[in-house]
């Protein structure tokens, strides 16, 4: 009963977050909700016991990523005039919801042949280190790495782009 | 119960659609994006949790690695555009136009 | 029967590795250091020369054989195969093609020899000794070649050659279309060749498709296509051989160097006509009315090139109306199925012609080329062994008594005689006067009376031995070359005919001494008539003579090439521009234009969705995304 309840109050905080995300016009609002949405993503984790998860989404998303963000926009110093003119903002939403429909149905109707399944807590042996880590390192081995190297070009793609330029002039 | 999660990720991923779609701003569009890769993660791990197995929970790593690539990448574009330009309005590109 | 030969193949093949082993030379060379003459010129005449000795050997290799067995076969591998059509890369030695052979590499040689001499210091030196080769290579080919494919090879490569080496200066526009006008003719002929074995392969090709299996079912050839494949395979013959109407080549082709012109009148080009209407003499003695059409064509040729010769002012230009003239004789000859005669015409033709054409080369040569004969003049003091030479070689083909082109002219003219066509050996009569006329005339005004251009006269030079040797030995061949084939009224055994008549379908007639009589008494009358004339109007003094009326008219060669300019050339030119003005832009080029503009269109139209921004193209994958879903939850009726 109590695991109902707070699935129903967490996701009611992330669609909110979400929400606001997509409304609030300054970036800085939209992040701050944004925030909210993944906190409660990870609360929701929990309820999925899935313990590892839900302390990576804290950390990485919640802690890094999103101070990350935040940080460059405070870097930036963005304020109202550096924004871009949202005028058809409304049209637009009114029809990607319109667009949008049919994939929404088309998900929902696919999730509704899964069997119904519990969602009760469950104790050890499961979504902890040692459990995923025995999989990742096994099953997984090989796209873990590949994602390792991925990093890295990303970081060395990162450094190049937005690193100084020497001017040779 | 299973499917309130299924349909909290469903929700929460045509959001990130309409974020991504219907603003001009690149901090928003990025966010919305990462608000899609969230919402997949929910998928993922919810159905782990109905099969009690651990390949969603590594898929979801994998995506969350993902996110940390593209966020550094993207955060670097957004610099370099603001640098430039002096602007944080995707329309700005329009060199494709034909 | 058939013997093999391995070393027939190298005949031809000699030659042309000379052609390729100096044209790279050349090539190499061009922009660089030159390579000396001398060794251009060692390496140019040693594939003539081992040629040389090849058919020398060929020769009385087959002469050691039975008559009725002479035959020497060379299959190198098969060329064409399809189905059971088999076309092989093979040659052929029969007594026919092995007299063309000697006297082809023969009188090949010396030209080449000579040639050291003529083109000494010319900066394409080596270009020429190529060309030369392989002309030489392409005219063995087409002797040797054991079938008409092969045949046509070597059709095909001097045509290419005489273009190539008519305009060999290429630097005046002249020569270019001097060499222009060889190949288009020529072209013309070819088209007509390529007909008649064509249609010669329908009829009886069957049956495997070179000369020994064509002559055994020869007989099978029904009349009408056989007509039709003889009278192609003429047109063809007319081309390469320069008669009417595609003559008009030939003086043209005098544009080439002079040793190229004794080259293409002497040995090879121009007698391969004869060659292959002798080649197929199997095919033409079924159909007499092909003959009898060749024979009228050939004298009339004869007689409208003398008329023209009588009146030119250069000197190879008179040479070439000469040739042509004589060409008319063989084509009478074979064409009255008297083949033996006509080779043999053309055998001493050889020695005669080239002599005079490398005679007047030397003139050429001495009077730093000067081909007006109304400049020349007195020169007998000043080139003595041209002189003589040239006097033997007048001579010969003048039809003087003893000479080689007596008994050959003659043999032709009593054919015609024996086999009752009184009308060819009448005209036959004429030409041979109006020939010793012009011979003469040509000859008193260069080397008699008093020098025309003073200045010219006194630079006047004898050629150097290199030059000279080859007109010794050609002259010595222009006298005797005759006996080789002396009728029965002067004590001979016609060796020529004899020798040749294992290759040749032909009748002989049963000789008379009354028709004999009568046409060596005609000849004789003829060539003194002719020569008279010409003494007694340019014997002592040579003035140029004024022409008018008539005269001037044949001067100007009848305005043969100007009416085939009006009537050929001139529509279809306008044809082309025609066709290049309204049918390649509105015909050909429309539909692909229109094609273009329609892409162009839907390029414009497709250009209104690239807006160039990224949100509008999410957009549009979200709509694509959104159609798919509705697709899917309509069909799997989620």
């Amino acid at each position: 009963m109590t695991e109902t309840l707070l699935f129903y109050g967490f996701g009611l905080l992330s669609i909110l977050g979400a929400l606001g995300l997509i409304l609030f016009k300054h970036p800085m609002n939209g992040a701050m909700s944004f925030v909210i949405t993944l906190i409660s993503l990870a609360c929701l984790y929990a309820l999925l016991s899935a313990k590892l998860i839900f302390a990576i989404q804290l950390i990485v998303y919640a802690g890094a990523i999103m101070s990350l963000i935040l940080f460059i926009i405070m870097f930036l110093n963005i304020g109202e005039s550096d924004l871009p003119e949202e005028r058809g903002r409304w049209f637009y939403l009114a029809g990607g919801i319109v667009a949008i429909g049919p994939i929404a149905i088309l998900m929902q109707r696919a999730f509704k042949t899964l069997p119904p399944g519990e969602t009760a807590i469950v104790g050890d042996g499961f979504g902890g280190v040692q459990e995923v880590g025995m999989v990742l390192f096994t099953d997984w081995l090989l796209p873990f790495e590949i994602v390792s190297i991925l990093l890295l070009v990303a970081l060395v793609g990162a450094v190049v782009l937005a690193g100084k330029r020497e001017v040779s002039e | 119960m299973i499917h309130n999660y299924l349909t909290l990720s469903v929700i929460l991923f045509c959001l990130g659609i309409l974020g991504v779609i219907s603003r001009r701003n690149v901090f928003i569009v990025f966010m919305a994006i990462e608000l899609m890769l969230n919402a997949a993660n929910l998928g993922f791990v919810t159905l782990s949790r109905l099969h009690l197995s651990m390949d969603g929970h590594v898929l979801a790593l994998m995506v969350m690695a993902v996110a940390a690539a593209e966020a550094a990448l993207a955060l670097a574009v957004v610099i370099l555009l603001h640098k430039h330009k002096g602007k944080l309005d995707t329309d700005v590109f329009n060199l494709l136009k034909g | 029967m058939e013997q093999s030969t391995p070393y027939l193949g190298f005949i031809p093949l000699l030659p042309l590795a000379g052609a390729l082993v100096l044209g790279l030379m050349h090539i190499a060379t061009c922009q660089g250091k030159r390579i000396p003459d001398k060794l251009y010129g060692i390496l140019g005449c040693i594939g003539p020369f081992i040629a040389l000795i090849l058919a020398v050997k060929v020769f009385f290799e087959l002469k050691a054989l039975d008559e009725g067995k002479r035959v020497l076969l060379q299959r190198v591998y098969n060329w064409i195969e399809v189905g059971d059509l088999k076309i092989s890369m093979g040659f052929l030695a029969d007594p026919l093609s092995s007299l063309m052979l000697l006297f082809v590499t023969f009188v090949g040689f010396l030209i080449h020899l000579y040639s050291i001499g003529y083109m000494a210091g010319d900066k394409n030196f080596g270009k020429f000794f190529a060309y030369l080769n392989l002309f030489l290579a392409s005219m063995l080919l087409l002797v040797l070649g054991d079938g008409p494919v092969v045949m046509f090879v070597g059709w095909e490569g001097v045509g290419l050659c005489s273009y190539l080496l008519i305009s060999f200066y290429s630097e005046d526009p002249a020569n270019v279309v001097a060499g222009n006008k060889a190949f288009i003719v020529n072209r013309i002929g070819d088209l007509g060749f390529v007909l008649g074995i064509s249609f010669l392969f329908w009829g009886i090709g069957a049956d495997g498709f070179d000369y020994i299996s064509l002559e055994a079912s020869a007989t099978n050839l029904n009349p009408t296509l056989g007509l039709t494949v003889c009278l192609l395979l003429f047109v063809g013959a007319t081309g390469k051989s320069a008669q009417i109407p595609l003559y008009v080549w030939l003086p043209d082709a005098m544009a080439g160097p002079t040793p190229v012109s004794a080259l293409i009148h002497a040995a090879t080009m121009v007698t391969a006509g004869v060659y292959m209407i002798a080649r197929f003499s199997f095919l033409y003695v079924q159909v007499p009315l092909a003959g009898e059409i060749i024979a009228w064509v050939g004298i009339l040729t004869a007689l409208l090139a003398a008329i023209f010769g009588m009146y030119q002012r250069d000197i190879k230009k008179i040479l070439a109306y000469s040739t042509v003239s004589q060409l008319g004789y063989m084509f009478a000859a074979v064409g009255l199925t008297a083949y033996s005669a006509g080779i043999f015409h053309v055998f001493t033709h050889a020695f005669f012609k080239a002599l005079l054409f490398l005679g007047a080369g030397s003139v050429i040569h001495a009077l730093h080329h000067e081909q007006d004969i109304w400049k020349m003049g007195g020169l007998k003091k000043k080139l003595p062994v041209t002189y003589w030479t040239m006097l033997f070689g007048a001579l010969a083909l003048a039809g003087c008594p003893l000479f080689s082109g007596f008994f050959s002219k003659d043999e032709i003219l009593y054919s015609a005689l024996a086999h009752g066509h009184g009308a060819i050996w009448f005209i036959g009569l004429i030409v041979a006067g109006i020939t010793a006329y012009y011979t003469f005339r040509m000859f008193f005004v260069v080397f008699h009376g008093k020098p025309a251009d003073q200045s010219l006269y006194d630079k006047a030079h004898e050629s150097p031995p290199v030059m000279t040797v080859p007109l010794v030995i050609l002259a010595v061949g222009a006298v005797f070359a005759g006996f080789l084939n002396l009728p029965h009224l002067f004590g001979g055994h016609l060796m020529v005919s004899h020798w040749l008549s294992p290759s040749l379908v032909e009748h002989h007639p049963d000789p008379t001494l009354a028709l004999e009589l009568l046409a060596v008494g005609g000849s004789i009358v003829a060539f003194v008539i002719g020569v008279s004339i010409a003494y007694r109007k340019f014997g002592t003094k040579a003035q140029e003579p004024v022409y008018r009326g008539f005269h001037k008219f044949a001067e100007n060669k009848f305005m043969v090439d100007e009416l085939f300019g009006a009537l050929i050339v001139t529509p279809y030119r306008y044809l082309s521009q025609g066709i290049s003005r309204i049918i390649e832009p509105w015909v050909t080029d429309g539909p692909l234009k229109s094609m273009a503009l329609l892409y162009r269109l839907s390029g414009l139209a497709f250009k209104v969705f690239q807006v160039g921004l990224v949100r509008v193209y999410a957009i549009y994958m979200v709509l694509g995304l959104s159609i798919m879903s509705f697709l899917l939850i309509k069909t799997l009726n989620l």
